[in-house]
């Protein structure tokens, strides 16, 4: 470090080549967000996503290349991390929105604003280190939101805070993208990516793997994810060499997708094995559906090449749905492995929760009592 | 969304990258020539500590706040760091005028309050400064705004704290009867050099503790036994000619004594002191040791400002 250090403090150039042990966090990546457009960036955990957004907003330095954004950057990364534990909720909105490029005057402004929307009114005026964590986290969300900024980055920031909170604050980001503002988003919550961006980013170990819609990079992502986790120890009975599921892109709830399976089942396939269809719901990864293939259809146990079309109505609520090809052994009780994946989303649903129930609502109403009273009378 | 920002042509944009801070529209890697002092000086006052100057001010109303917050003694906490270095160069002083026959002035007892305030001032800045980076590494890893600010701030809070020591000193000078006249006006020209110096050496003291985790250590042994390389319980004429000369090469200590002579003693600056004592004549002051120490105050600031600045771009990776 000491030599690195005195080049620099002399003013000259840094070096590019890597030692031993280092690595690239991010590497050749390039893109840029103009407004109206919404990136969001995806990955596993170390991929680089949040060293892009620390780049963005020039907290590193990039060893080549360069970065910037032009215009006031709306961070909303760390957004209680300039609050000072012994300072009220009401000084620390002061102080907060200092650092983040406010100015006293247009925090004045805005500072009863931004305690309504953090619902705080009550305890302004207490010292920060007695607030929650969801308080701390609505009080720095709140300053944040009012900076009008003209350009935003989020970073996995709502992950704390209540469901009420969360969905305000996505709410609010919503509707700053509504109005044009380029937004850089890393999340893990697919679904809010889905819905609030217009290009969307796939990084793996510091590289581009892949860019464009949000629907396309998150089948990848979802996709590849669970296949890595895959590698058969043993040899399986059925082997799947191709899932479709038809239509693509976004579906309605209620909607009927056709899934369709080509693949083998190889020798050691005995009567005890079975190939199932899974639905699985991403975010919670709750088991939606599973349709035991085999025991719909015998002939599958039978050595040779097969092709299966499975006709499912998506009855669920809004989200990412994988579909999964599980394959088991009854005699033995356990899962023995599992072939590809794929990834569907519903955007619509004209109602709320996990699976629709069609629900036929009658109403049989009474006459008021006062006439009641009045004919018995 | 294509990854070429060539049309991102107009206006002001901020762009950063590896080495220069060069603004240029073309793609090619930023040229490779070192960078200069001016310019860097240049890039720091322009983009960095102007437009943030009221964050500098939110941070300094935030430390004076903090330190005075849920504390029992309040306000005194100013004055004390430099009341108890007063009792301590009274104690000094007055075993010495024992052993040397003398006795304690007046005077004396007001050149050693005098200094011990621009002294307590250098001590609390450094002290605080140099964990300054390091105790917020949370800012400095996750919201972006200059650095400097933090050190500066620090500084300037200390500031605030020695203001009001000083103010108070003034008042009891006035009680006490000490006389001022034309040459105290030369004090905040030293204040102000003491200031300078003193930024200049958080800046690379709070830099260099980020760096190397023992410099804490070594600024607070430093800064134990630097009050007694300093003149502040003592003046350098009591070491003799020679080494009058030596203790003056400490750049704070023609500033302690710039001081001492131009409040207490109502000395012109610009003027040679000499001192007759046991081994004759001794030269007390010279025009050149304010120069030598103006220098030294603004060589410094420079320094810190500029030295800061380039390593600035490692911090949140090293901290």
């Amino acid at each position: 470090m000491v030599p690195a250090l005195a080049s620099r403090l002399l003013g000259r150039r840094g070096t590019d080549t890597l030692e031993a042990r280092e690595f690239w966090a991010v590497e050749d990546v390039s893109f840029s967000v103009r407004p109206g457009e919404a990136v969001g960036i995806i990955g596993a955990n170390g991929a680089g996503k949040s060293t892009i957004l620390k780049l963005l907003t020039r907290i590193l330095r990039p060893t080549q290349g360069r970065c910037g954004i032009r215009g006031r950057v709306g961070a909303l990364i760390e957004i209680a991390a300039g609050f000072h534990q012994d300072l009220t909720g009401a000084e620390n909105i002061f102080l907060q929105g200092c650092i983040m490029g406010m100015t006293r005057r247009q925090i004045a402004a805005r500072f009863d604003d931004i305690v309504a929307f953090s619902e705080l009114a009550d305890f302004i005026d207490t010292p920060v280190k007695r607030y929650s964590s969801g308080m701390n986290a609505r009080l720095g969300f709140s300053i944040a939101a009012h900076m009008s900024p003209d350009v935003l980055v989020v970073d996995e920031v709502l992950a704390v805070g209540d469901w009420r909170f969360q969905k305000k604050a996505f709410d609010r980001i919503g509707e700053m993208v509504g109005r044009g503002l380029p937004v850089v988003i890393v999340s893990h919550q697919l679904e809010r990516i889905a819905s609030l961006c217009t290009e969307c980013l796939l990084l793996d170990r510091g590289r581009i793997v892949m860019r464009g819609l949000p629907d396309d990079c998150i089948s990848e992502y979802v996709t590849k994810g669970i296949q890595t986790q895959q590698h058969a120890k043993e040899d399986l009975p059925f082997r799947v060499n191709a899932l479709d599921v038809e239509p693509r892109g976004a579906l309605q709830s209620g909607q009927w997708i056709t899934v369709r399976l080509r693949g083998e089942v190889t020798a050691p396939a005995g009567p005890h094995h079975r190939l199932g269809l899974r639905v699985r719901a991403l975010q919670s990864s709750q088991i939606v559906s599973v349709v035991d293939l085999t025991a719909q259809e015998p002939r599958l146990l039978e050595p040779g090449a097969f092709e299966i079309t499975v006709e499912l109505q998506l009855n669920t609520g809004k989200g990412y749905f994988s579909i999964e090809t599980p394959m088991w052994n009854t005699q033995e009780r356990r899962e023995l492995g599992q072939g590809p994946h794929a990834l569907t989303r519903v955007d619509v649903a004209a109602f709320s929760g996990v699976t629709n129930l069609h629900p036929r609502v009658h109403v049989v109403t009474h006459p008021p009592l006062k006439d009641r009273e009045l004919r018995s009378a | 969304m294509e990854p070429n920002p060539g049309s991102l042509a107009d206006a002001t944009h901020v762009w950063h990258d590896a080495t220069s801070g060069d603004v240029t529209d073309d793609w090619m890697p930023s040229s490779e020539h070192d960078r200069s002092v001016a310019h860097d000086l240049r890039e720091i006052v322009r983009d960095e500590l102007w437009p943030y100057r009221g964050l500098i001010y939110e941070f300094v109303r935030r430390d004076i706040r903090v330190r005075y917050k849920q504390s029992v003694l309040g306000f005194a906490w100013a004055v004390l760091t430099p009341t108890l270095i007063v009792l301590a160069g009274v104690l000094v002083r007055y075993a010495m005028a024992y052993v040397g026959g003398q006795t304690l002035t007046l005077e004396d007892l007001a050149g050693i309050a005098v200094k011990a305030v621009p002294w307590s001032f250098f001590a609390g800045a450094l002290g605080f400064a140099t964990t300054s980076l390091v105790s917020q590494a949370n800012l400095v890893t996750k919201i972006y705004f200059p650095r400097e600010v933090l050190p500066l701030s620090s500084t300037l809070a200390q500031t605030f704290d020695s203001g009001i020591a000083g103010l108070t000193l003034l008042i009891a000078f006035g009680v006490l009867g000490v006389h001022y006249g034309m040459a105290t006006l030369w004090a905040p020209a030293l204040v102000a050099c003491t200031f300078l110096l003193t930024a200049g050496l958080a800046l690379l003291v709070s830099c260099a503790n980020l760096f190397f985790r023992d410099v804490k250590y070594l600024v607070q042994v430093a800064l134990t036994f630097g009050i007694f390389f300093t003149p502040v319980f003592f003046e350098p004429q009591m070491f003799g000619s020679v080494g009058a000369r030596i203790m003056m090469l400490n750049p704070l200590a023609p500033l302690m004594e710039g001081i001492r002579l131009s409040v207490v003693f109502n000395h012109n600056l610009l003027d040679d002191m000499l001192v007759v004592g046991r081994t004759g004549a001794v030269l007390v002051w010279s025009p050149w040791y304010l120069a030598y120490s103006a220098a030294w105050a603004v060589l410094m600031f420079v320094a810190g400002l500029v030295l800061f600045h380039r390593a600035e771009p490692k911090f949140a990776e090293y901290v």
